[in-house]
């Protein structure tokens, strides 16, 4: 497949379809993989695809980065799961679809983190969206590259996060609220988790807003208890739980449980799941007089 | 002074000492399945098998947040409480050489221009027990950087493990004798037993540290288009700066109601955009790579000229913790090749 990605990019990037081929490269020691921005035909052949291959690349298709903007158009070499996120801006009209060009890569699963990687890519290692995903063959590319993937995913979503989440609504509001201070306490507010996020593009956080300041910025409780809920709040109907922001939180706050619940919720809600279709809009930013009302009690 | 003997069983002795009289005991300990130096009340609590923890030991002298004034809005105006440090004294057990290494250099910072009280009284009562490194990893790289994994600085006590988990046990600063002294139940007489090998991470090929501080130095690489290269994948989360031992930047901030309320000391990165934005709306530092330019100068250049050649020591953990896995040593070896062309 590396051979199918890296003749697809230098052919892109010789006719000048695109500027600038976003994808994987190893780093020195060829231990992790890490993002690559090709710009010459010939350094084609550093584009590599593997089970590392954790990114989701698409943060950088966003306004957040002006300087790879400038490069001119883009190729990205992005998985089923990363293509949700662009499916997602393209709905939320920040980018137009003819702006980048999709490498879809199809995909076998990937592991939760690059650390974890000991030469073999073992269901123990992979993260729960590769357990349950539905899109190892890209459904929004341009082209798409590798051997086709043979995998259904089960009817009944399975997986550690799934686990947790029934643990935790079955759970007193009180042990509810403990378990997640528990867990914010440990926020060091570096934002890694916004940072890593294709759908945190506001050029200025609400965080970042101090006049009145919405979210205290100190690392204490209910700073931290802040960020987090206004974060999930604001990814509602939009996440796609592509896992970044937790594989990015250096304190190991379990984020994917908090994106999963408001993905049930508003699937249950709104009968949407956000990432699928680029031309219909996430429920919670548009209105619609169809919505249900059956929450108003 | 003679050699001396901590053993491992007796190690509970000396927490419950130092608890009892006020003190507070941090060490190494798994939290959220992380190795974290944080505090403990017994032995059982302590990971022993371990490499760099999560964080590193400057959040015991330069919290994360603290309020540094209360203030409260009265009928004549406002009024204005000050906030005093009473420190706790903070025993450090098992911290590894590079971030021993780091508190000189944070001291730099805080006792520069102005004697910030907030850091000298924190890391003045504390007791800094270094354990010399007897594993690295990938990502260690002191001794590229002139740190050694059995390196005494920054330590008041400096401790090698033996072959039986016991530690040798060198005082290496008068506080350091001190608390030896203050404790000397706990220590006993050194058995010369076998000392376990002491790590000893390769020097990365290819970095030139003087190399590298020679083309920071000079201007007109400021704007050099390596940089955008380099450093053109940054995110720009603050993982690096808030888990590096040296970097000690922060911000205030008033926090509270319209009536009262505290100014506090947070910490702050140099990879946020909001770091350099002026009140006018310009930014010097507008884009990802010239934050990430500004990190990479201030560790080899700012620093070391204005302070301390220990701007960086080598720890790795802004290479673990890196979403995009941007590796600083990677830097280094291109900006030491780039020099070889100046």
């Amino acid at each position: 497949m590396e051979k199918e990605l890296r003749e697809k990019a230098r052919e892109l990037l010789e006719s000048g379809e695109v500027s600038v081929v976003i994808g994987y490269g190893w780093n020195r020691r060829k231990t992790r993989t890490t993002p690559v921005f090709i710009r010459k035909p010939e350094e084609a052949e550093r584009l590599i695809f593997n089970p590392l291959c954790v990114n989701n690349l698409s943060v950088y298709l966003t306004r957040k980065y002006p300087d790879i903007q400038k490069l001119g158009r883009p190729a990205i070499v992005a998985k089923g799961c990363d293509i949700k996120n662009i499916a997602v801006l393209i709905a939320e009209g920040q980018l137009k679809r003819e702006d980048v060009y999709i490498i879809g890569v199809r995909c076998n699963g990937v592991v939760y983190r690059q650390e974890l990687w000991k030469g073999e890519l073992k269901p123990e290692i992979m993260p729960v969206k590769c357990h349950n995903c539905d899109l190892r063959e890209p459904h929004i590319a341009d082209t798409v590259v590798g051997e086709p993937v043979e995998f259904t995913p089960p009817e009944e979503p399975v997986g550690m996060v799934f686990d947790k989440i029934r643990e935790i609504d079955a759970m007193s509001p009180d042990e509810r609220w403990q378990f997640w201070m528990d867990h914010f306490s440990r926020c060091i507010k570096c934002y890694a988790c916004r940072q890593v996020c294709s759908l945190c593009y506001c050029e200025r956080c609400i965080t970042e807003k101090n006049m009145p300041q919405w979210i205290e910025t100190s690392a204490h409780p209910r700073g931290n208890l802040a960020w987090n809920l206004i974060r999930a709040m604001h990814l509602a109907g939009r996440c796609t739980f592509c896992g970044e922001c937790e594989r990015a939180c250096p304190v190991n706050i379990p984020l994917n449980i908090i994106n999963q619940k408001l993905v049930l919720v508003v699937k249950d809600a709104f009968e949407y799941r956000s990432g699928y279709d680029p031309n219909t809009h996430p429920p919670l930013i548009v209105y619609d007089t169809e919505d249900k009302e059956d929450f108003i009690k | 002074m003679e050699k001396t003997l901590l053993k491992r069983e007796d190690l509970q002795k000396l927490i419950d000492g130092v608890r009892e009289k006020g003190g507070r005991f941090v060490a190494p300990k798994t939290l959220a399945r992380q190795v974290v130096y944080a505090e403990v009340d017994s032995t059982e609590q302590i990971v022993w098998d371990y490499i760099v923890p999560r964080n590193s030991i400057k959040e015991f002298f330069f919290p994360q947040t603290e309020p540094i004034l209360k203030f409260r809005l009265m009928k004549e105006g406002v009024e204005v409480e000050d906030v005093r440090v009473e420190p706790q004294r903070t025993v450090l057990f098992g911290v590894r050489p590079c971030d021993a290494a780091s508190c000189g250099s944070v001291r730099k910072i805080f006792t520069w221009d102005f004697i910030d009280e907030f850091y000298t009284k924190r890391e003045d009562s504390a007791v800094i027990m270094t354990v010399a490194c007897t594993s690295s990893d990938d990502e260690c790289f002191c001794t590229t950087v002139g740190v050694s994994p059995e390196g005494k600085e920054g330590a008041d006590i400096f401790l090698k493990e033996t072959v039986d988990g016991d530690y040798l046990v060198e005082a290496t600063t008068d506080k350091g004798k001190a608390f030896v002294e203050e404790f000397k139940e706990v220590f006993t007489e050194w058995n010369d037993a076998e000392l376990k090998e002491t790590a000893n991470p390769e020097p990365i090929e290819g970095v030139d540290i003087e190399k590298i501080v020679e083309f920071l130095k000079d201007r007109s690489h400021y704007d050099s288009e390596i940089w955008a290269e380099l450093a053109r994948k940054c995110v720009g989360c603050g993982a690096c700066t808030f888990t590096c031992p040296t970097c000690r930047c922060f911000d205030m901030v008033d926090e509270g109601t319209y009536i009262e309320g505290e100014r506090r000391k947070n910490w702050d990165a140099c990879q946020f955009d909001s770091f350099t934005l002026h009140a006018s709306g310009h930014n010097p530092r507008d884009t990802q790579y010239k934050r990430w330019r500004n990190r990479f100068m201030c560790k080899f250049n700012f620093y070391p000229v204005k302070f301390t050649t220990k701007g960086c020591v080598g720890c790795g953990r802004c290479i673990r913790v890196c979403p995009v896995r941007l590796d600083i040593t990677e830097v280094m070896i291109e900006v030491s090749e780039a020099a070889k062309d100046v």
